[in-house]
């Protein structure tokens, strides 16, 4: 029954832009791919190891620059800056938790915080490398040999290629022995050292994978918007992420996705239904109703109801 | 020399409310493990107050501050009954959640409310600077200062010296202690949030006729709010004050002398290099309150 | 209990979109409008939409375009690319819109211009100033507002009048900013005026003292100030704390003067202004009968005067539009694209006419907007000395 659901889904989600209505359904369809690989990665840290960084939009900007600076500047292949942008993010995680995770708790968040607040304002000072606030236009899209990735349904599939890609690291991470020790520091991290759980090494990894994901977020977003600005380093972005994470069911691996796809679709779809004045209240409203009713998340309650 | 002396008076004054909005956030984050990031929207709820009270109400000037006091008190209250009290055993994410959900609606509802134009709240003093040499500081300027100050000594005699005081500390150091000793826990934290918005508010007072009252205004001040608790240790009222201060000053310097663009990065990096070699705040001897 | 209020909402809303009168037979012209209306600068993406609103209803209060009637579809774009992105998009594909104005600043405009693109649909960008909009090659983009290059050449002939000698700038971190400071940097040095390094602001800073400290201190009898209205009343004050006391003039025309005079007091005394649009004498515009028609419609209106210096934009970027629909006969998106080179009329501001700009085979429009500089003298506005009156 599970496995015949799977298939159903699984060939829905390969016929998506054969079914949907229309080219800005499928344009919601990827940004909400690119924010499941950003909602992914932040879980890593906040679900599974219970490290709080509210400074993920840093790692997602690094990917985006590095993708673009790369494409626009050095004319590498997307096949090549979107792995760069990887390493690059994975980079400044692992700096980022070097220097951090000496630190625990309100420190550590705070910390992130501040990385993401440096970052910004390099990015927007340093006009040389980044071209400030002038942003990088004109970012070309994917290519394949004569194939272009210009077309959304194109696109669509690579987003759904890389999310799927996202998922499956994830999954094979937290079944690991190192999703064990991820699991073992967050309820108790003296009682992992005791038997054995390096605190920061593994930690250290988990915010590397984590900001690596996230590199690859913003390489994706910058090929797909084809314009690159200091806006993605905006602390919106980790906010609307967290609210992801969070209210779709952290710690669980499905929770980010329904998440993300929520919250994604949930702004279009006050752009629809209500005036835009009231459209930013209402989201605020919403997200706190969101909360006292489904504490959890909202995949934990779902799969409970399945009980 | 001059212009030294002139950044150091600047840094002084905005420092002097940095420290308002650290003591507040350090007592919520430290005492309730909260990460509230809707304490800027007090400190705009208190600009606003000010405003309303001053062109709508027509009262005074000083009554006006006050009445901003006593709202954003009035207002902490009612949302840590309302929002929080239900949601106590919940994790560190999920109350951060229900902030950011409070923050986003309380910033729209203001917009929707106001308008997006900025609003200058009157002030009764005169503009011309009160000259020190080569020092020139605004009347309006001094008076921040001097009440900022008289609000962290009130701040700290509250803390040290009422019973309110002792318990908030009790319970800050051990939860269960206290509850066994008879503090009502609930209470504790409803007056926690309440006085720390409170305080949020007064620097909103007070710094709304020197900058404007505009929707946005608590974003900037909620992030100094939290790089000060930062700077002096979580729940340390006389860290967050230096903090504060030393925030202000050195924003200030980095400003005048490194560069202009980075002004902000200067906060950001004494956190980071704070945090990498004295975690526990720079003022801290110990974690608690007071 | 919030699902029932919402859903009456909703309903309320229908009902009244279903009620709107119906003086007109056939389907509207739908235009698109993407603007910030919500986060930091709100009230100028608001000043815009209300001079948008007013263009509409003049021009269906005429009978619309060819009888029928226009009507707006407006989006937030949040002050956030991606927004402005993802709004273009609902608009072309959903609303099916033949035109957007927008997007109000450079990065959000930048963001949405892939998708005109893409979709083959023009839009007429009202406010923003980065030189690269008209020029990346880009045929669905047509912008009546001037790049901060031309804005630089509209002020080259006050330079000496002004008794400019060496000059300071005081900017938003942002590409407008930093687009003016390089732009009217470089027309300054060309006049043989010493140009001192920028100072930049963060776009929500709110204390700029460090930066006054400094450029009183370089010995230049001028400050150039690129920002928004608020940011300048705080430079006003905080200058007039430092006792700086040196030439102002704010480019831009975001700095809303009457709002200065409001707000910053004897702080905004003898500080000089560029803006595209006098409400204080409209009739000095190029067609003072519009211009002044303009300002009482909006007075009318309740709307703030300060919002004039804005508001403008919304009603030329709409008229601009309509024009090109009127030629086109139809709305279709690429009709009106190929009919906007055709348009030539005067709005509030004052001429409209495209000109090309950009590489070869793929221009975008360029109007030559008029260029005002006003100062403020006695607590009101008034044209300076030096500036000849039409």
């Amino acid at each position: 029954m599970r496995a015949s659901l799977a298939a159903l889904a699984a060939a829905a989600l390969l016929a998506l832009p054969f079914w949907l209505p229309s080219p800005y359904h499928l344009h919601v369809v990827i940004m909400a791919g690119i924010f499941t690989v950003l909602a992914l990665s932040l879980n890593l840290l906040l679900g599974y190891t219970g490290q709080l960084s509210l400074g993920h939009a840093g790692f997602f900007g690094i990917g985006a620059y590095t993708a673009a600076l790369l494409a626009l500047k050095a004319g590498w292949p997307f096949w090549l800056d979107l792995p760069a942008a990887a390493v690059a993010a994975g980079l400044a995680g692992w700096g980022i938790g070097r220097l951090a995770l000496k630190v625990r708790g309100a420190y550590f968040v705070l910390v992130t915080i501040s990385f993401a607040g440096v970052i910004s304002l390099v990015s927007v000072n340093w006009m040389e490398l980044t071209n400030g606030p002038l942003g990088l236009p004109n970012v070309p899209a994917p290519e394949l040999f004569t194939l272009s990735f210009r077309t959304k349904a194109a696109y669509y599939y690579l987003v759904l290629a890389a999310t799927a890609l996202a998922w499956l690291v994830c999954h094979r991470l937290v079944h690991s022995r190192l999703g064990r020790a991820f699991l073992a520091l967050r309820e108790n991290e003296a009682l992992a050292e005791s038997v054995g759980v390096d605190p920061t090494l593994t930690l250290v990894l988990a915010t590397v994978v984590s900001a690596a994901l996230a590199g690859v977020a913003g390489a994706l977003y910058a090929h797909y918007v084809r314009f690159v600005s200091p806006e993605v380093f905006l602390f919106s972005y980790t906010v609307t992420m967290v609210i992801m994470v969070v209210a779709g069911g952290k710690g669980t691996l499905a929770g980010p996705v329904v998440g993300a796809v929520l919250f994604t679709v949930l702004p279009e779809a006050l752009r629809e239904a209500i005036a835009w004045q009231w459209q930013m209240l209402a989201y605020g409203v919403l997200l706190v109703l969101l909360v006292f009713f489904l504490p959890r998340g909202i995949w934990p309650a779902l799969s409970g109801w399945r009980r | 020399m001059d212009a030294l002396l002139q950044h150091l008076v600047n840094g002084l004054v905005l420092g002097g409310t940095y420290a308002l909005l650290g003591i507040g956030l350090t007592l919520i984050f430290g005492l309730m493990n909260l990460v509230n990031f809707a304490h800027g929207e007090f400190y705009t709820l208190g600009a606003y107050t000010t405003f309303a009270a001053l062109t709508l109400g027509g009262s005074n000037f000083f009554l006006a501050v006050a009445a901003a006091i006593v709202v954003g008190a009035a207002a902490g209250a009612l949302c840590e009954r309302l929002l929080l009290a239900p949601l106590r055993d919940e994790s560190i994410d999920t109350t951060m959640l229900v902030m950011i959900g409070l923050w986003i609606a309380l910033q729209n509802a203001e917009l929707l409310g106001w308008g997006g134009v900025a609003k200058s709240i009157p002030h009764p003093f005169p503009t011309a600077p009160l000259t020190l040499g080569p020092i020139g500081i605004a009347p309006l300027r001094l008076f921040v200062v001097l009440t900022a100050a008289a609000l962290i000594v009130l701040s700290w005699l509250l803390i040290q010296r009422t019973r309110l005081g002792r318990a908030m500390r009790a319970t800050f150091q051990d939860r269960e202690t206290a509850a066994l000793m008879g503090v009502r826990i609930g209470r504790i934290h409803t007056a926690t949030f309440a006085f720390g918005s409170a305080l949020a508010a007064a620097a909103g007072a007070l710094l709304g006729p020197i900058f404007l009252a505009y929707p946005s205004m608590g974003d900037l001040a909620s992030l100094k709010a939290f790089s000060v608790v930062i700077l002096g240790g979580l729940g340390n009222l006389a860290g967050a004050t230096a903090g504060g201060i030393l925030l202000g000053i050195a924003e200030e310097l980095g400003a005048g002398y490194v560069s202009s663009g980075y002004r902000d990065a200067v906060g950001f990096v004494i956190i980071i290099l704070v945090l990498l070699f004295r975690p526990a705040g720079l003022f801290a001897r110990a974690e608690r309150i007071g | 209990m919030h699902k029932r209020w919402l859903t009456t909402l909703l309903l309320a809303f229908t009902l009244g979109a279903l009620l709107a009168p119906a003086g007109f037979a056939q389907s509207p012209v739908k235009i698109g409008v993407i603007q910030p209306l919500s986060g930091a600068v709100a009230a100028s993406g608001n000043y815009v939409r209300m001079g948008a609103e007013i263009a509409r209803d003049w021009i269906n209060a005429k009978g619309g375009i060819n009888g029928r009637k226009v009507e707006l579809v407006i989006e937030d774009n949040k002050s956030d690319p991606k927004e402005a992105a993802s709004a273009a998009e609902k608009l072309i594909v959903r609303d099916k819109v033949p035109a957007i104005m927008g997007a109000w600043g450079s990065s959000m405009t930048l963001a949405a211009m892939p998708k005109l693109e893409e979709y083959g649909v023009p839009m007429v960008v009202e406010t923003s100033s980065a030189g690269n909009i008209t020029k990346s090659g880009n045929p669905w983009i047509f912008r009546i507002s001037p790049p901060s290059e031309m804005e630089a050449l509209g002020l080259e002939k006050y330079v000496d009048k002004l008794g400019v000698k060496h000059a300071d700038f005081l900017a938003v971190n942002t590409d407008w900013g930093r687009g003016a400071a390089g732009a009217f940097g470089t027309m300054l040095r060309k006049k043989g005026v010493e140009v001192d390094a920028p100072e930049f602001m963060d776009q929500a800073a709110t204390d700029m003292n460090a930066q006054i400290t400094k450029i009183k201190a370089s010995g230049g009898d001028t400050l150039f100030v690129t920002t928004a209205v608020e940011q300048i009343t705080l430079i006003l004050k905080q200058g007039q704390e430092q006792r700086l006391t040196r030439k102002i003039i704010t480019t831009g025309g975001s700095s809303s003067p009457s709002q200065l005079i409001k707000q910053a007091g004897a702080a905004a005394e003898g500080t000089y202004h560029i803006v595209f649009f006098m409400p204080w004498f409209p009739e000095a515009m190029p067609d003072g009968k519009l211009a002044k028609a303009f300002v009482d419609e909006w007075t009318k209106r309740g709307h703030p005067f300060e919002g004039l210096t804005e508001g403008f934009r919304g009603h030329d970027g709409i008229a601009t539009i309509v024009e090109a629909l009127k030629l086109a006969g139809k709305d279709d998106p690429k009709a009106v694209r190929d009919a906007l080179w055709k348009v030539s009329f005067t709005g509030v501001n004052g001429p409209i006419k495209f000109d090309k700009d950009g590489p070869a085979g793929k221009e975008s429009g360029q109007s030559k907007p008029s260029i005002f500089v006003v100062q403020i003298k006695d607590g009101k506005v008034a044209l300076p000395d030096f500036m000849a009156r039409k």
